[in-house]
């Protein structure tokens, strides 16, 4: 007879689970628990099962008559470590003398008062007094955490790693699929990923797992950091620093610089940090700057001196420093790519056309890290979105380019209303959306696929967070206006801003398919095969520059088609703006909401 | 011939698995559900489930990120 716990299994073997010998000692050891904690719930349960009645038969010393007596089974401390990867709770002492503990025998500091262990006491020996900040019902709340929880623990290891990796498991994902920026977004992969992929930035770099600085305790805890790093150029040259990161958007900034390096990319995170840039408007830009270097708009005579080519990672570096120096052509770089494209326009007559297909920015900001060409709802989510092209509102390129699950127009402007109210009530409430959609509950693929899109249990979770806390029962319907509400209060800032009009919502050529030749020929086949059966035009024997211009004719229709559905399923007219039917149905058409409506300030 | 994802058109060979669809797309990222004919395929049997001819192969990939 053997532990089947620790048993190595070797060849073919057979395993017998229930012989008569085997629920004797069964029976023989339930009798043993029963004789040291007769009185817990748990333990009479599992004598009952093994057929053990006799609490007399091992009373001793040490029988705790207590009925919420602690028994030993350890779930508290698996739960402080693989729920939130804490481990403040273990076991000291042995035999007889084992118990449970926190270092030292004191209470621990560093306890975050997730009360974990006490959701997994099968016993109550574990009691949680702190109600925190009076939640209406914390039992509620705490219910719906430990499902996330366990679900975390459970199958993050095999679906996204945000524990051992954090969002850089989409490097290599993103290439796979052919939407991993490269060389200003021209290309969606490229030969060298792999040196800046998942596995060698957890196997060379990573050097922490635990949780960061979001939030101790987190059990998704997907923030990453780079120790000891030595840094080779800048200020602090020759001196080893910890980097917080690098995250996708980060090393995806890379490939689109043509940095396949990752010395490169934690270097470039660590000073974008500590200038305060922004890792992605930083590395657009510069895949801008270097594709206006390439086509001979601008040359060494503005870089002073430095050759841009895709891939001068020394260079790139070069450009930051003097950024934040306020020095030579960083200043240049510094403005953005907006101002870069008026700029090389008036002062070198560089064609504002071609600036304008290729500089990858809508409302003055640069835009994230994917390419959108493939997917109209993506390539709309991040035109409308209201602070510029970012995939906080909606990131449908899946959904859109690869499930074909929202084909019409229709379609895509439920999504585009749906996901941006929905991650906008994340806001509101200053909870992380990640949890939502970085670990899927295994049968989740039970809903239709686009209830299943939603993940219909994790936002059941959020609900009833909302409900613990405020005591009040919140629905899908609800949920959204609440988000709705301020959703449109900000369409109204940014128009009044003179951001917000269907003009501040035109993307780039490059966003929404081939801008150039060369772009259009690396996807050739692909390109020709839209153009007949998508257009409905035989591509045999046109230039690539016909193709070029009849694709662009059909992609921006199609995209304006598509802002149409959207504007009208959100409740705005056609220039973009909601409408004061609109503002009235939503509850907010109060006089000072309404002067928003006035001339926009541009 | 298969349909995936009611746009793809995959030549069919007798023996088809599920598992060569999802190589033979170039699918790699771990949360995905697929249904042959309407019917949900479990994971472990990916490598062994046979597609018909003329089938509709839905691969459904979630999203996730930032």
């Amino acid at each position: 007879m053997v532990t089947a716990c620790n048993y190595p299994i070797r060849g073919e073997i057979k395993v017998n689970t229930n012989t008569e010998k085997i629920k004797k000692h069964r029976k023989n050891l339930a009798e043993m628990y029963l004789g040291r904690w007769p009185n817990v719930e748990a333990i009479q349960n599992i004598a009952k099962l093994c057929g053990a009645t006799d609490k007399e038969k091992y009373k001793s010393d040490i029988t705790d008559e207590n009925p919420k007596a602690c028994i030993l089974c350890g779930h508290c401390v698996r739960a402080c470590s693989s729920f939130v990867l804490q481990n403040i709770l273990g076991f000291a002492g042995r035999g007889i003398t084992r118990h449970l503990t926190m270092p030292f025998g004191e209470t621990d500091p560093h306890c975050i008062e997730c009360t974990s262990c006490g959701y997994v006491c099968p016993t109550g020996a574990i009691q949680v007094t702190d109600d925190m900040n009076n939640p209406a019902d914390p039992e509620l709340i705490r219910r719906h955490g430990m499902r996330i929880n366990a679900m975390m623990a459970m199958l993050d290891d095999e679906q996204n790693r945000m524990r051992q990796v954090g969002t850089a498991n989409l490097v290599e994902v993103m290439d796979s699929y052919d939407l991993l920026p490269v060389h200003n977004y021209k290309f969606g992969r490229h030969k060298d990923t792999p040196k800046i992929d998942s596995g060698v930035m957890k196997s060379r770099y990573f050097t922490q797992g635990a949780a960061d600085g979001c939030w101790v305790g987190c059990s998704m805890a997907c923030a990453k950091a780079v120790d000891g790093f030595e840094l080779k150029t800048g200020p602090y040259k020759g001196q080893k620093v910890v980097v917080d990161g690098p995250e996708y958007e980060t090393a995806a900034g890379g490939s689109n610089m043509g940095g396949f390096d990752l010395d490169f990319i934690v270097e470039f995170n660590f000073y974008c940090d500590t200038y305060g840039v922004d890792t992605i408007s930083f590395a657009t830009t510069m895949a801008f700057v270097m594709e206006c270097f390439e086509a001979g708009i601008i040359s060494e005579e503005q870089t002073g001196g430095k050759k841009l080519n895709f891939g001068a990672m020394n260079e790139a570096l070069e450009c930051l420093h003097e950024m934040a120096l306020g020095e030579g052509f960083g200043v240049d770089v510094g403005q953005g790519i907006r101002r870069l494209k008026e700029k090389w326009a008036n002062e070198l007559g560089a064609d504002p056309g071609f600036l304008n297909d290729i500089g990858m920015e809508v409302k003055g900001l640069e835009f994230s890290e994917y390419v959108t060409k493939e997917s109209p709802a993506q390539q709309a989510g991040y035109a409308l979105a209201i602070k510029g092209p970012q995939h906080d509102e909606a990131l449908l390129i899946f959904f859109d380019a690869i499930n074909n699950q929202i084909p019409t127009y229709e379609d895509k402007a439920e999504a585009l209303y749906y996901f941006p109210l929905f991650r906008t009530w994340f806001g509101l409430l200053g909870l992380c959306k990640l949890i939502w959609n970085d670990v899927v509950p295994p049968d989740n693929s039970k809903y239709p696929p686009n209830e299943a899109t939603k993940i219909p249990e994790r936002v059941e979770d959020f609900q009833k967070f909302y409900e613990g806390m405020l005591g009040e029962p919140l629905d899908e319907k609800k949920m959204l206006r609440q988000s709705e509400r301020v959703f449109n209060l900000q369409r109204l800032i940014s128009y009044y801003l003179g951001y917000g009009t269907r003009a501040d919502d035109m993307p780039p050529l490059r966003a929404i398919g081939p801008a150039t030749e060369e772009e259009y020929l690396s996807r050739e086949e692909r390109y020709d095969k839209q153009m007949k059966e998508e257009i409905g035009i035989d591509p045999e024997g046109k230039t690539t520059g016909e193709k070029l211009a009849i694709t662009r004719e059909f992609r921006y229709k199609r995209y304006n088609e598509l802002i149409d559905a959207v504007y009208k399923k959100r409740g705005w007219d056609n220039n973009g703006v909601p409408t004061v039917e609109h503002l009235k149905e939503i509850g907010i058409d109060i006089p000072e909401v309404l002067t928003l409506l006035d001339k926009p300030n541009i | 011939m298969i349909t995936v994802n009611n746009k793809e058109k995959l030549d069919w060979h007798e023996g088809m698995t599920v598992q060569d669809v999802v190589d033979r797309m170039g699918y790699v990222l771990s949360i995905i559900t697929v249904s042959v004919n309407g019917q949900l395929v479990p994971k472990e049997d990916y490598a062994t489930y046979e597609i018909p001819d003329n089938a509709e192969v839905n691969v459904f990939h979630l999203a996730h990120g930032g």
